[in-house]
């Protein structure tokens, strides 16, 4: 049949153009906070899932990866003999203040780790080595970090909590959820730098041997008392979930997900009722002629296809150009394909959902109008 | 066998406790290529008797054949279908399709009763020839005029030859130069094409035309 969906549709461009713009719109809305939050989210929990390793063992009712306690390192050994752990070693994560350049102070994160095994440590450097931590005081900085620490480079002495270090390496992609910058150092240096972790870690991490059930070697590692064991999974989904729940964060990124939402359906919606409206003699005729109440339907929702289907495709082109935008004033947007193929689904529902009372007037409008002058 | 055969229709609107009887004991019969004429003053039932001939408003009481088939026992599945098979509509107000052209005003018709795409478009063309609009295929309706508006809508009900075609009031909105342009094309569907045509209108001019007068007042049927 002639395509009276989009004829319709073009017949009135302004207003056309105005709902495509409504759904563009909508669809960015939903891709920024999304993408922003799935950023947030692969932040927080960056180290966790860059580190080489199953098991991650924390002090007991430790609230998430950056907000740790201490506990003995004694409990080493004792992970050491569970059966089916293959590895286990010490790894540090405390706070600490910096003195700049400039004469001012900013808070870090210090990340201490075994630098022989380099587990724990940065998973790309641009200068420098981890080897290099061994010499004595010396810390790798971020890339990321040179927004709050100014610019550093191998050979720059920086001061932290008193103690002087040297920068022997610079990472890349090393990028925090919080607005402290990570700053790697040797697991012993930064138990010299934080002096509430003399003769104490903040973790263990451990490796399974093979053969062995990660899930399983957690619940033997659960009998040692004192400490939180995880699985790597479950400790990234912890910390994840710690920033999304306990902050608000989820909320406030949901609920503008939802305004996205709710924005596109009621621009669709507003539409392509007014445009069912302006059309029920049309319908009427059509009914008249022997239309179907299907063939009613798939005019009406192809009209809304059409409004999903384009404010989609602007919707990403505008996100791909958005995200390039925010990753220069330093968050990170991530927009997997699996977001795509959602936003595709929730935008199709968007637009369908918003057509529904339309559909209903159109199907049920009384033929009889088609003879009224 | 007869094209329409309507017998002692009745229709009985409610409103609120009280009964208004708009169509009383009214039947018609006709034939192929004959012209029927429904006339009658305004409020005379002419309008709810050519829908109830349309399949579009069921009758109380009375019976409906097209073509030999019941259409008052049909439910609302089958209606449309009944319709779209027999009948064609020409509509006093129009009723063109806005955003679409001449041709694919026609063109709409034919798909719902089948035609491929490619057929309907040369069909439509065919039909608009047929009704001298040929030139006009690709103007939209705001660029027509009331009679050219009429006789694309005469091509629209002529699609797909139906064998009944339901002209309510279809030269009320035209002066009458277009008005009997109109009554002619109507007549050559009957005459040529073999068409049974019903024609509602208060209009006498058009009694010239019709083989059939059925005279109606206050919903009965006078003459």
């Amino acid at each position: 049949m002639v395509d009276i969906a989009r004829k319709n549709l073009l017949h009135d461009r302004v207003r056309f153009l105005i709902t495509v713009v409504g759904v563009t719109f909508s669809v960015v809305l939903i891709f920024s906070q999304f993408g922003i939050y799935l950023g947030f989210m692969q932040n927080a929990s960056i180290i966790i899932d860059n580190t080489d390793v199953d098991i991650w063992i924390t002090s007991k009712n430790s609230a998430n990866f950056d907000f740790p306690q201490g506990f003995t390192e004694a409990r080493l050994n004792k992970v050491k003999e569970v059966p089916g752990v293959a590895w286990a070693d010490l790894m540090i994560l405390g706070w600490a203040g910096m003195r700049l350049k400039n004469g001012g102070a900013e808070n870090i994160e210090l990340v201490g780790f075994n630098p022989d095994t380099g587990v724990g440590g940065p998973w790309e450097l641009v200068e420098g080595s981890v080897q290099a931590l061994k010499a004595g005081p010396a810390v790798i900085v971020d890339e990321s970090a040179f927004r709050k620490l100014g610019p550093l480079r191998v050979g720059d002495l920086l001061e932290i909590v008193e103690t002087r270090v040297k920068v022997v390496g610079i990472s890349r992609g090393v990028r925090g959820l919080t607005t402290a910058p990570y700053i790697f150092t040797s697991y012993r240096t930064a138990q010299q730098i934080i002096p509430w972790l003399r003769e104490q870690t903040v973790f263990i991490v451990a490796r399974v041997a093979p053969g062995h059930d990660p899930h399983e070697v957690v619940s033997r590692l659960r009998r040692i008392p004192h400490v939180d064991v995880y699985t790597k999974e479950q400790y990234s989904l912890k910390t994840r979930m710690y920033w999304t729940v306990e902050t608000g964060l989820g909320m406030g990124f949901g609920l503008t997900v939802l305004m996205g939402v709710v924005v596109g359906m009621m621009i669709v919606g507003q539409t392509i009722y007014t445009s069912t409206i302006e059309h029920l003699r049309e319908y009427g005729t059509l009914k008249a002629m022997g239309a179907t109440n299907r063939d009613i339907y798939a005019i009406v929702l192809r009209q809304a296809a059409i409004h999903a289907a384009l404010g989609y495709v602007f919707g990403v082109a505008v996100t791909l150009l958005v995200s390039r935008t925010i990753d220069a004033t330093g968050l990170v947007m991530v927009v997997p394909a699996w977001l795509l193929g959602t936003v595709l689904v929730v935008t199709v529902a968007m637009c369908l959902g918003a057509s529904v009372i339309s559909v209903r007037r159109a199907v049920n409008v009384d033929p009889l109008v088609v003879f009224r002058a | 066998m007869r094209t329409l055969s309507a017998h002692r229709l009745t229709k009985v609107y409610r409103q609120g406790s009280s009964e208004v009887v708009a169509v009383q004991d009214v039947s018609v019969a006709a034939e192929a290529g004959q012209v029927v004429g429904i006339m009658g003053p305004s409020g005379s039932g002419k309008t709810t008797l050519l829908s109830m001939l349309g399949g579009i408003l069921r009758p109380t009481s009375g019976a409906i054949a097209i073509c030999g088939e019941d259409i008052v026992g049909l439910d609302e599945r089958r209606l449309p279908l009944v319709r779209r098979r027999y009948i064609g509509f020409v509509f006093q107000t129009f009723n063109l399709f806005a955003a679409l052209t001449a041709a694919e005003n026609v063109e709409v018709a034919l798909a719902l009763k089948g035609f491929p795409p490619r057929a309907a478009r040369a069909e439509a063309l065919r039909l608009l020839d047929s009704v001298g609009l040929a030139h006009r295929a690709r103007a939209l309706p705001r660029d027509l005029s009331g009679g050219e508006k009429q006789r694309v809508a005469i091509a629209r009900a002529l699609a797909g030859r139906p064998p009944l075609i339901l002209a309510d009031e279809p030269t009320a909105s035209l002066d009458w130069t277009n008005g009997r342009q109109v009554m002619e094309l109507l007549h050559q569907a009957a005459r040529v094409a073999g068409c049974t045509v019903v024609v509602v209108t208060h209009d006498p001019r058009v009694t010239p035309y019709l083989d059939v007068l059925v005279d109606l007042e206050d919903g009965r049927m006078v003459g």
